[in-house]
C-alpha cells in the first residue's frame, strides 16, 4: 500500500506564517492508518511550509521546483506516472496560500482515477478502498472503490499528529526539477477576502408588496423560528417539531 | 580474658567486616549508574567533585537539614539513628586500637552513642508500629527498625560489658549476635533496600545537578535539551544522565513528595514517589518490590524495564498518562528531603514523547501546532493581544524605542478574566507616571507552555524570535502579572542568550506604594486569602512582596495550611489542563477549598493561571481577585487630589 499526499504552500490562516496546511496534515494521519510509509509532493517555487508536514509524521517529501506563476499540474502527473501510488490523497479546498481548490479534481481528471471528496476514514480490503465521507450537518456516506483513487481529507477527520523534531530530522526532502508550464486560461486576480452577500429569495411573480418585501429582507437559509421567553411547555413543543421535521425523530404518531 | 577473644574486640572486627562489606555492595550499586549518559549540571559544566565532596557535610547539615526539619519528630529520629550509628560504630572501630579499648571512659563514649541509635531506631519502630502512615512505605522498610534496634542494641550491651567488664561478659557476646545480625541485615538493605539512601543521598549531594540550590539560589530553570542529539529527551534508562540516575537512588520513599503533589491529591495517575521508584527500578534487574502508595487510578501497564528498554508506555513500566499529569508545580522537589529533581525527569521523558513519538495528549496538540505555527498558544493573531486596553492608554516601544519598564502581556491578555487584571495594573502605571510600552504585535508567546509540554524545539524557537525582538529596544526591565513569562525570561532565557531584569507586579506595586508614588487608603473589606503562584513563590522565592502589599490595603489577611514555597498548586502549570488526564477530582476545586476553609470571603491570586483555574470552581467559593485589582481599588478610594504624579 503506498500512499502519497499533496502538500501545498500554505500559509498559517492567522500568523500568515509558511505552514503545512491543516487538513493536509490530517491526511498524513489518514494515510498512516493504511501505511507505514507516507510520501508527500510538492511542485511549486518554495517548499518551506510542505516541508514543516515532515515533522508530522511524512516519511518523504519530493519537490518538483518550478518557478513562481507555473501550473504545477503536469509536474504532479508526471511525478504520479513514475511510481504510481495505490491512494493520492489532498486538501478539500484553498486556504491562506497559493491554493486553488481545484487541483486535485484536475488531478484526477488527468490520471483518470476517481475522486472522493471530504473523506473522514479510510480502510482497504482486496485492493478494494472503503471511503466514509462527510457531508454537511454531520451526516455520512460510504464509498467503495477500486485503488487507485484521488481523496481529499474533511476537516472532521482524525486529528493530525503534533509536530515532533525528532520525526523531522528522520524526514528526507528529494529536489528534482518540475516541468515548465505556463497555466492555461484567464489569468487569476487577487482580491481581498469578502464576506459573499447572502443570497436574497425573489417572491414569485405576482405577489402582493407585503410578500415581496419578506422575501427580499428574510434570508433563506437553515429558516427556523425565534421564539423570545416561551413557556417551556411551548419551546419543547417547538424543538420536538422541528427535530421531526429534519428527520431526527419519528414523526409525531397521529392518536 | 585476652583482648582478641572479648566482645569489644569482636564488635569493632564486625564494623571493620560490616564497613567493607558495605563498601563492596555501594560499589556495586555505583557501577550501575555507569549506564547513563554523561553527568549533567545546570551549570553547564560537568560534575565539579571536589567542591562537591568538600560541601557534603555543609550541604547535608543545613540544606538537607531544613527540608527534614519540617517534620520535627522525623528530624530529631533521623539524628539519632544516622547520628548515633555513625559515631558509635566508627567508636567501636577505632576501639580495635589496644589503649582505647582498655579505657573504660571510651567504652561508656561508645554505649552512649549506641544508646542514642537505639532511640532512634525505636523513634522508627514507633513512627511504624501498630499503624503504618499511608505515605510510608512498607516491605522491607518495615524491617528496618526491627535491623536498626538489633544493631544499636546489641553494640549498646557489647560496650556495656566492655565498661563493666566480666560480670556481663555473656551479656556482651548476646549484643555481639544481634549486632552482627542487625548490622549484616543494613548492609543487605543498602543495594536495594531503604540503606541505599544512605550513600546515594550523599554521593547525589556531591553530584547534584544543581548546585546552586545549595548555595541559596532557587535554581528551577529546566535545563536546555540538546537538540543535536541523536535522540531527544529520555526513551530508556540509560538516556538519563548518570547523576539523574545516582537522584533516583537516593530516595527514601518517606511519601512527603505524595503528600504535597497536586495531582495525587486529585486522584490523578501520578504519584513522585511511585514514579522516582519506578525510574530507580528501570534500570536494574529484578528491582525490589514497591510497598508503597500506588499511583491513583493506576492505568494498566506491562511493568517491563531495562537499561535499555522504553520507559514509558503501556507496554513498559511508566503509563503516559503518569507523565502527562504532572503540573510541574515543584512541591515534590521542594518537599524531597534527598533534593531529588523531579520536574527534571519528567519532562525529560516527556521530550521523548513530543519530540521523537509526537505522543502528546489529544488535547495539547493544537496547543503545540499554534505555538509553532502562530507563535501563540491558542492561534490567536499577535496584535490582538493589546485589545483588552480597548480605550487605555497602551503606548507601543516600536513608537517611543526606549521606556522605563517594558509590560510584558503573556497569553493571559487574551482571556477576559485576565484582561481585567491588565487593565488594572495599566491603570496603575498611568497613576503612578511610569514610563511603560508594550511590544504590541512584536511580543510572541514565551513558549512556556511548549516547553513544559516536552516541545524544546518550538520553545527555542520561540525563544530566540523573541531575544531578537528584545535586542532591539532599551528598557531598563520587564514587568509581568504572569509568574510563568516571569519564569521562562528571567530563568530560562539566559541559556539562549538573553538576560533581562524582570519584576513581577506584585513585587512593582509594592514598590511604588513603598515609595509613595501610589496612594492607596486601607480598605478593610473582610477576611482575605492569597494564593502564591507555583511559579513565582516556588519557583522564584517571591513570597514576601504580595504579602507587604495586601497588608498596606489594611485587609485580614490569613494563611491556607499550605502557603509560601510549600502552596499548593491550582493545577494550571505544565500544560495539565489542555492535557487534562482525567482524575476522581479537580485540583482547583481542592484549592478553593482549602481557601475556604479559612473564612476567607476573598482569595487573592497573582497569575492569570491561578485566576482562570481558581474562578472555575463552582459551588461554595471566595471571590478570586488579582492584587492589581485590589490595589486598584484602594487607589480608586483614596482622595483624588492625593493621588501622585497624575
Ligand atoms: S522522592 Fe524524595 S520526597 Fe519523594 S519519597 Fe523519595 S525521598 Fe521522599
Ligand atoms: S511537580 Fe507537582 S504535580 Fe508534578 S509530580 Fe511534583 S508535586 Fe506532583
Amino acid at each position: 500500500m503506498k500512499a502519497l499526499v499533496l502538500l501545498s504552500d500554505a500559509r498559517h490562516p492567522v500568523s500568515g506564517r509558511p505552514a503545512p496546511a491543516a487538513t493536509e496534515l490530517q491526511a498524513v494521519a489518514l494515510a498512516h492508518t493504511l501505511a507505514d510509509e507516507v510520501n508527500g509532493l510538492h511542485a511549486g517555487p518554495d517548499a518551506e511550509a510542505a516541508r514543516g508536514a515532515l515533522g508530522h509524521g511524512l516519511t518523504r517529501l519530493e519537490h518538483r521546483q518550478l518557478t513562481a506563476g507555473d501550473d504545477p499540474l503536469p509536474s504532479l502527473v508526471a511525478a504520479i506516472g513514475t511510481a504510481p501510488p495505490d491512494l493520492v490523497l489532498a486538501g478539500p479546498r484553498a486556504g491562506a496560500g497559493a491554493q486553488t481548490g481545484l487541483l486535485p479534481y484536475c488531478l484526477a481528471e488527468a490520471l483518470g482515477w476517481p475522486i472522493v471528496a471530504d473523506a473522514v476514514s479510510l480502510a482497504v480490503a482486496d485492493g478494494v478502498l472503503e471511503v466514509i465521507q462527510a457531508l454537511p450537518k454531520g451526516a455520512r456516506r460510504r464509498w467503495r472503490m477500486r485503488l487507485p483513487a484521488v481523496i481529499t481529507v474533511h476537516p472532521a477527520a482524525p486529528a493530525a499528529a503534533s509536530f515532533a523534531l525528532g520525526v523531522a530530522r528522520k524526514g528526507q526532502v528529494v529536489e528534482t526539477p518540475g516541468l515548465p508550464a505556463r497555466i492555461e486560461g484567464p489569468p487569476v486576480a487577487e482580491r481581498p477576502y469578502r464576506p459573499r452577500p447572502r443570497l436574497i429569495a425573489s417572491a414569485a411573480a405576482g405577489a402582493g408588496a407585503a410578500e415581496r418585501l419578506k422575501a427580499a429582507t428574510q434570508a433563506t437559509g437553515p429558516g427556523g423560528q425565534v421564539m423570545v421567553a416561551p413557556p417551556p411547555e411551548a419551546a419543547a413543543r417547538a424543538i420536538l417539531d422541528h427535530l421531526r421535521a429534519i428527520g431526527v425523530l419519528k414523526p409525531a404518531e397521529r392518536g | 580474658m585476652t583482648a582478641a577473644s572479648d566482645p569489644a574486640f569482636g564488635l569493632g572486627l564486625l564494623v571493620a567486616l560490616l564497613a567493607a562489606c558495605a563498601a563492596v555492595v555501594a560499589a556495586r550499586a555505583a557501577l550501575r549508574w555507569r549506564i547513563g549518559r554523561a553527568a549533567r549540571v545546570d551549570r553547564g559544566t560537568g560534575v565539579d567533585w571536589m567542591a562537591g565532596l568538600l560541601a557534603v557535610p555543609r550541604r547535608y547539615l543545613v540544606d538537607v537539614h531544613h527540608v527534614v526539619a519540617r517534620d520535627p519528630h522525623a528530624a530529631r529520629m533521623h539524628a539519632l539513628a544516622a547520628g548515633g550509628l555513625l559515631a558509635g560504630s566508627t567508636l567501636a572501630l577505632l576501639g580495635l586500637v589496644p589503649p582505647l579499648g582498655a579505657s573504660r571512659l571510651f567504652w561508656i563514649t561508645t554505649a552512649l552513642a549506641f544508646l542514642l541509635a537505639l532511640v532512634g531506631g525505636a523513634m522508627v519502630a514507633r513512627r511504624r508500629y501498630p499503624r503504618r502512615p499511608a505515605r510510608l512505605s512498607g516491605g522491607t522498610f518495615q524491617r528496618l527498625p526491627l535491623l536498626l534496634v538489633a544493631y544499636g542494641g546489641g553494640a549498646l550491651l557489647v560496650a556495656l560489658a566492655a565498661t563493666l567488664g566480666d560480670p556481663l561478659a555473656p551479656l556482651g557476646w548476646l549484643g555481639l549476635a544481634m549486632a552482627a545480625i542487625g548490622g549484616f541485615g543494613l548492609v543487605r538493605q543498602l543495594a536495594g533496600g531503604p540503606m541505599r539512601h544512605a550513600f546515594a543521598g550523599a554521593l547525589h549531594l556531591a553530584a547534584h545537578p544543581r548546585p546552586g540550590r545549595f548555595e541559596g539560589e532557587r535554581a528551577t530553570a529546566l535545563m536546555p535539551a540538546d537538540l543535536e542529539a541523536p535522540r531527544l529527551g529520555v526513551a530508556t534508562p540509560a538516556d538519563f544522565a548518570w547523576n539523574q540516575l545516582l537522584g533516583f537512588d537516593a530516595c527514601i520513599q518517606c511519601g512527603r513528595c505524595e503528600v504535597a503533589c497536586p495531582a495525587f491529591a486529585a486522584g490523578q495517575p501520578l504519584n513522585p514517589k511511585r514514579l522516582i521508584q519506578d525510574l530507580a527500578g528501570a534500570f536494574k534487574s529484578g528491582p525490589p518490590a514497591y510497598a508503597g502508595s500506588p499511583y491513583p487510578n493506576a492505568r494498566p501497564v506491562a511493568g517491563i524495564g531495562g537499561p535499555d528498554l522504553p520507559i514509558v508506555g503501556a507496554g513498559a513500566l511508566i503509563h503516559p498518562d503518569t507523565i502527562w499529569s504532572c503540573t510541574t508545580c515543584r512541591a515534590c522537589v521542594e518537599e524531597c528531603p534527598m533534593m531529588i529533581e523531579h520536574v527534571d525527569a519528567i519532562v525529560d521523558l516527556r521530550r521523548f514523547q513530543t519530540m521523537e513519538l509526537a505522543a502528546v495528549p489529544a488535547g495539547a496538540i493544537p496547543t503545540l501546532s499554534e505555538s509553532r505555527y502562530a507563535e501563540e498558544p491558542g492561534g490567536r493573531p499577535l496584535s490582538a493581544r493589546t485589545d483588552f486596553a480597548a480605550g487605555l492608554p497602551l503606548p507601543l516601544i516600536a513608537d517611543k524605542g526606549s521606556c522605563d519598564v517594558l509590560l510584558w502581556l503573556g497569553a493571559g491578555a487574551y482571556e477576559l478574566r485576565h484582561g481585567r487584571t491588565l487593565r488594572a495594573l495599566v491603570e496603575l502605571l498611568r497613576r503612578a507616571s511610569i514610563d511603560y510600552a508594550v511590544l504590541g504585535a512584536e511580543e510572541r508567546d514565551c513558549g512556556d507552555l511548549a516547553r513544559r509540554l516536552g516541545d524544546e524545539a518550538t520553545f527555542a524557537d520561540l525563544a530566540r524570535a523573541n531575544i531578537a525582538t528584545l535586542s532591539r529596544y532599551a528598557f531598563r526591565r520587564i514587568l509581568t502579572a504572569d509568574p510563568h513569562a516571569l519564569h521562562v525570561l528571567r530563568n530560562e532565557y539566559p541559556a539562549f542568550g538573553g538576560h533581562y531584569e524582570l519584576i513581577h507586579h506584585s513585587a512593582f506595586l509594592d514598590e511604588l506604594t513603598a515609595e509613595g508614588r501610589l496612594n492607596l487608603v486601607a480598605m478593610p473589606d473582610g477576611r482575605l486569602t492569597y494564593h502564591d503562584p507555583c511559579y513565582l513563590g516556588r519557583y522564584n522565592g517571591e513570597t514576601e512582596a504580595p504579602r507587604r502589599l495586601l497588608d498596606r490595603l489594611g485587609l485580614e489577611r490569613v494563611e491556607m495550611e499550605r502557603h509560601g514555597k510549600r502552596a499548593m498548586c491550582c493545577g494550571g502549570g505544565g500544560g495539565a489542563p489542555v492535557s487534562d488526564i482525567a482524575g476522581d477530582r479537580r485540583i482547583p476545586d481542592i484549592r478553593m477549598a482549602q481557601a475556604r476553609a479559612t473564612g476567607a470571603a476573598t482569595v487573592a491570586v497573582a497569575c492569570p493561571q491561578c485566576a482562570a483555574m481558581l474562578e472555575g470552581v463552582t459551588g461554595d467559593v471566595a471571590q478570586v481577585r488579582d492584587l492589581a485589582e485590589l490595589v486598584l481599588a484602594a487607589v480608586e478610594a483614596a482622595p483624588a487630589s492625593q493621588g501622585a504624579g497624575r
